[in-house]
C-alpha cells in the first residue's frame, strides 16, 4: 500500500468510473418488452415469508407470492426465475434492475410510490404480535420496556414505534434473524403480518399470537416507476385470476381461508 | 434514462456512516486483541515441546482457519443462541477464533526462527523455561512477526463487514441501510469502501513508519 | 434447540448440490482470477504510466476493500448504472473474480521477481522484442513459479466462496443456512458445515505445502 499515492490513484480511478457512468445510458425500454426479449421474468420473492414467500421441505421456493408471480410469467408466455429479496432490498433490487416485478408481502404506501409503483391491492394483512405461549404480554400495551423484533425497512418497524412508543425495537435485515431472536429469547416479541406469523406458527410449536390486529397492510405487486406498460398488465392478471377464481384456489391454498376482499376492479 | 450519481447521500447520512466505523474500528481492535491472546497461546503450544500439546494447539488451530469466517460468526450467533451473546461480541469472538489462527501460525514460526542459542543462553543462566519464554524468545519473536500481525490487522478490518450479517451495525450495514432508504446503491457502497481502504491504507503507513517494512499480505497463509 | 441431526440427512441432495457449487465456484474464479491477476500484472510492470497507474490503483482499490462490499457493488450498484443485470450467481463469480485478480496480481510480482534478470536481458539483447520476452521466457517461468501462490488462493476461494451466500446464492453455506432458517437446528448444520470446510481445506492445504516445498520460490 502506497499512502497518497494510492489516494492519487484512486482519484483518477473515481474520476475514470464517474465520467463512465455518466456516458453509458441505461435501457429505457418497458419492462414487458425486455421480458419478453430475454424470455424470462425476474420475480423477486421473499425466501424466508411464509406463506407469501418461504423454502419449503423439498428446498424449493413456493408460496402466495411465488404462485402470482409465476401467473404472470405464465400469462406474458415467458418463464419466470425467483430472485430473493429481503424487506430491505426488494426495493432497491427493483429499482436498480435486478428484478422485473417484487411480489414479496410489500404494503402499498404513499411514501413508497415516490419510488416504484404499485400493483392494485392483491391481498389486505394487519400486523399482529407473535410470543412464546408463557409470555405475559397481551397486546400491544404489554411492550413498555420489552424489546420486539422487527424486519427492517418495513412499515411495521414505523407502526410499532407510533402504536407502542414504550417498546424496544429490533430490527433485522429478514424474517429469519427477527424469528429467531424471538425463538432465542432475544426478543420478548416478534412483529409481522398476521398470515406470516400463522405461518410461522405453523412450524413451531410454543408461540402464539396475541392482541388485536392493528393497522391495515395493503399488499401490491411493485413495478418499477413510470413503467405503465407493466403495471397494466400485472393488474390485468391480478384481475383474470379473480375472474377465473384461481385467485380463490391459491388463496385457500395458502391461507386456508376464503378471500373476503376482491381484487378492485375484478368481475 | 441515464443514471445520475449523487454522491451527496454520503454527505447526508454521514453520521449513520460514523457510526459505522467506529462499529468497524471497535470490532477490529476487539478481535485484534482477542486474536493476538489466543494465538499466543494456541502459537506457543504448537511450538512447545510436549508432543500431544503441539498436536492439540495444531489442530485446533487447523480448524479455526479452514472453517469461513461466515461460518464462524453464525457458529456464535446462531449455534450458541443459548448464551445470548450480543451481536457485537459474537463478531468478536468469530474474528478472534478465526484470526487468532493465523496469528498462531505466525507465533508460531516466530518463535521456531529464535535462535536455538538463545534458549540455551537463557536456561544456561538459571532462567527457567517458562522466564526464557517471557523475556527472551517472546521479544524477539515480536519483532519479527510484527509486520505479519499489521497484515492480520488489515484483514481483520475487512473480514469485520462480515459482522453486517449477524445485524451489527457496522460500515457494510450502513451501506446497506443507506441504500435501503436512498435507492443509491452504488454510492453507499463505494463511498463504504472508500471508508474502508482509508482505514486499511492508515495501517499499512502506521506499519510502514513503525517498522520500516511492509506488513506482510495474509494471503501468504491462507 | 435440538440435536437432531436427521436434519442434515434429510436435506443431503440440496446440501451436496450447494457443495458441487462451492468447488464449481472456486474453480471458475481461479481460472479467472489467474488470467485477469497475471495481465493486471504485466500491466503493472509495463512501461507506459497510464497502464501502470490503472493497474496500481485497480490492484490497491481490491486490496483494501471486503470481499462482501465488491459483491454488493457488483450485484447491487452496478446494473442501474451500467444498464446490464447479473443475476446472483454471475455477479458472485465476477465478483469474486476481480477480487482475486487483485491478489493474484502481487503473486505474479513475485513470480516475476524470481525469473532471473541474466536470462531477460539475453533474451533481449538477442534480439527478441519485449513482447516475446515476455510470452516465451518470463511468462512460462513466473506462472510456473506461481502454481504454489495460485493453490493457495484456490484454498481461500474456497473459503470465501461462502460469502456468496449473503446475496443468495445457493452454495454450501447458504443451501445449509436456508435449510435451518425452516429447520432451526443450527448446531448439526453448523457442525456439519465446519466438518466439511475443514477436511477440504486441510487436505488442500496440505497439497499445497507440498507444492510450496516441491516449487519453492526463493525468498
Amino acid at each position: 500500500m502506497r499512502g497518497w499515492r494510492t489516494v492519487r490513484s484512486l482519484a483518477t480511478a473515481a474520476a475514470i468510473l464517474v465520467a463512465a457512468g455518466w456516458a453509458t445510458p441505461s435501457g429505457a425500454q418497458s419492462a414487458p418488452e425486455a421480458i419478453k426479449a430475454r424470455g424470462t421474468l425476474l420475480g423477486g420473492v421473499k425466501y424466508d415469508t411464509p406463506p407469501f414467500g418461504f423454502v419449503d421441505q423439498d428446498n424449493q421456493v413456493v408460496g402466495f407470492d411465488v404462485d402470482l408471480v409465476k401467473e404472470v410469467a405464465r400469462a406474458a408466455g415467458v418463464g419466470v426465475e425467483l430472485v430473493k429479496v429481503t424487506s430491505p432490498t426488494r426495493i432497491p433490487m427493483l429499482v436498480s434492475g435486478n428484478v422485473d416485478v417484487v411480489a414479496a408481502s410489500m404494503t402499498h404506501t404513499p411514501d413508497r410510490e415516490k419510488t416504484i409503483d404499485f400493483s392494485i391491492t392483491y391481498y389486505t394483512g394487519a400486523q399482529t404480535l407473535l410470543v412464546p405461549d408463557k409470555s405475559p404480554i397481551r397486546g400491544l400495551k404489554d411492550l413498555q420496556g420489552k424489546t420486539v423484533a422487527v424486519q427492517q425497512g418495513t412499515t411495521l418497524e414505523r407502526t410499532l414505534a407510533a402504536l407502542a412508543p414504550g417498546a424496544k425495537v429490533l430490527p433485522f435485515r429478514d424474517y429469519t434473524g427477527a424469528w429467531l431472536a424471538v425463538r432465542q429469547g432475544r426478543a420478548d416479541a416478534l412483529t409481522g403480518s398476521y398470515d406470516i406469523m400463522r405461518g410461522f406458527l405453523r412450524g413451531a410449536p410454543g408461540f402464539k399470537i396475541v392482541g388485536e390486529k392493528f393497522s391495515v397492510e395493503p399488499f401490491g405487486i411493485g413495478v418499477r416507476k413510470g413503467d405503465a406498460a407493466m403495471r397494466d398488465f400485472v393488474n390485468r392478471v391480478l384481475r383474470d385470476l379473480w375472474a377465473s377464481r384461481r385467485y380463490h384456489e391459491l388463496y385457500r391454498k395458502w391461507f386456508e381461508l376464503d378471500p373476503e376482499i376482491p381484487i378492485p376492479g375484478a368481475q | 434514462m441515464r443514471y445520475r450519481f449523487e454522491w451527496g447521500v454520503l454527505w447526508q447520512y454521514r453520521r449513520a456512516l460514523l457510526h459505522g466505523f467506529l462499529l468497524t474500528l471497535g470490532l477490529s481492535v476487539a478481535g485484534l486483541a482477542g486474536a493476538i491472546a489466543l494465538g499466543i497461546l494456541l502459537g506457543t503450544g504448537s511450538a512447545g515441546e510436549r508432543r500431544w500439546l503441539r498436536i492439540a494447539c495444531g489442530g485446533y488451530v487447523e480448524l479455526c482457519r479452514s472453517v469461513p469466517l461466515l461460518v464462524h460468526m453464525y457458529f456464535w450467533y446462531l449455534g450458541l443462541s443459548a448464551l445470548k451473546v450480543p451481536g457485537f461480541w459474537c463478531a468478536v469472538l468469530a474474528l478472534t477464533f478465526y484470526s487468532g489462527a493465523f496469528v498462531a501460525e505466525v507465533v508460531r514460526s516466530g518463535i521456531q526462527s529464535v535462535p536455538q542459542g538463545q534458549w540455551a543462553a537463557g536456561l544456561a543462566s538459571g532462567l527457567t523455561r517458562r522466564q526464557t519464554l517471557h523475556s527472551i524468545v517472546y521479544p524477539q519473536a515480536a519483532r519479527i512477526v510484527a509486520p505479519s500481525l499489521a497484515g492480520i490487522f488489515s484483514q481483520l478490518i475487512k473480514d469485520s463487514s462480515l459482522a453486517s450479517v449477524i445485524s451489527v451495525a457496522e460500515l457494510t450495514f450502513q451501506a446497506g441501510a443507506i441504500e435501503g432508504v436512498t435507492f443509491r446503491t452504488f454510492e453507499a457502497y463505494v463511498g463504504v469502501s472508500l471508508l474502508y481502504l482509508v482505514i486499511v491504507s492508515t495501517i499499512s503507513q502506521i506499519t510502514l513508519f513503525l517498522f520500516h517494512r511492509r506488513a506482510v499480505d495474509m494471503t501468504a497463509y491462507v | 434447540m435440538g440435536m437432531d441431526f436427521a436434519v442434515i440427512w434429510r436435506n443431503l441432495p440440496y446440501l451436496l448440490e450447494g457443495l458441487l457449487l462451492t468447488l464449481q465456484t472456486a474453480l471458475l474464479v481461479i481460472l479467472g482470477g489467474t488470467a485477469l491477476g497475471v495481465g493486471l500484472g504485466i500491466l503493472r510492470t509495463s512501461r507506459l504510466p497510464v497502464a501502470k497507474q490503472a493497474a496500481v490503483a485497480y490492484i490497491e482499490a481490491i486490496r483494501g476493500t471486503p470481499l462482501l462490499v465488491v459483491l454488493s457493488v457488483v450485484y447491487f450498484g452496478l446494473p442501474p448504472v451500467v444498464g446490464y443485470r447479473l443475476g446472483a450467481y454471475q455477479a458472485a463469480v465476477v465478483g469474486f473474480t476481480l477480487f482475486i485478480g487483485a491478489y493474484i496480481a502481487e503473486d505474479y510480482r513475485s513470480g516475476l521477481a524470481s525469473v532471473p534478470p541474466g536470462q531477460i536481458e539475453a533474451g533481449l539483447a538477442s534480439g527478441l522484442s519485449r513482447g516475446q520476452v515476455l510470452a516465451h521466457i518470463v511468462l512460462p517461468q513466473a506462472i510456473r513459479r506461481m502454481i504454489p501462490a495460485l493453490f493457495n488462493q484456490f484454498v481461500r476461494l474456497l473459503k470465501f466462496t461462502s460469502v456468496a451466500s449473503i446475496i443468495g446464492v445457493m452454495e454450501f453455506t447458504g443451501a445449509a443456512m436456508t435449510v435451518n432458517a425452516r429447520e432451526f437446528q443450527p448446531l448439526p448444520i453448523l457442525a456439519t458445515l465446519a466438518a466439511t470446510y475443514l477436511v477440504v481445506c486441510s487436505l488442500l492445504s496440505q497439497v499445497g505445502r507440498w507444492l510450496n516445498l516441491r516449487y519453492a520460490i526463493a525468498a
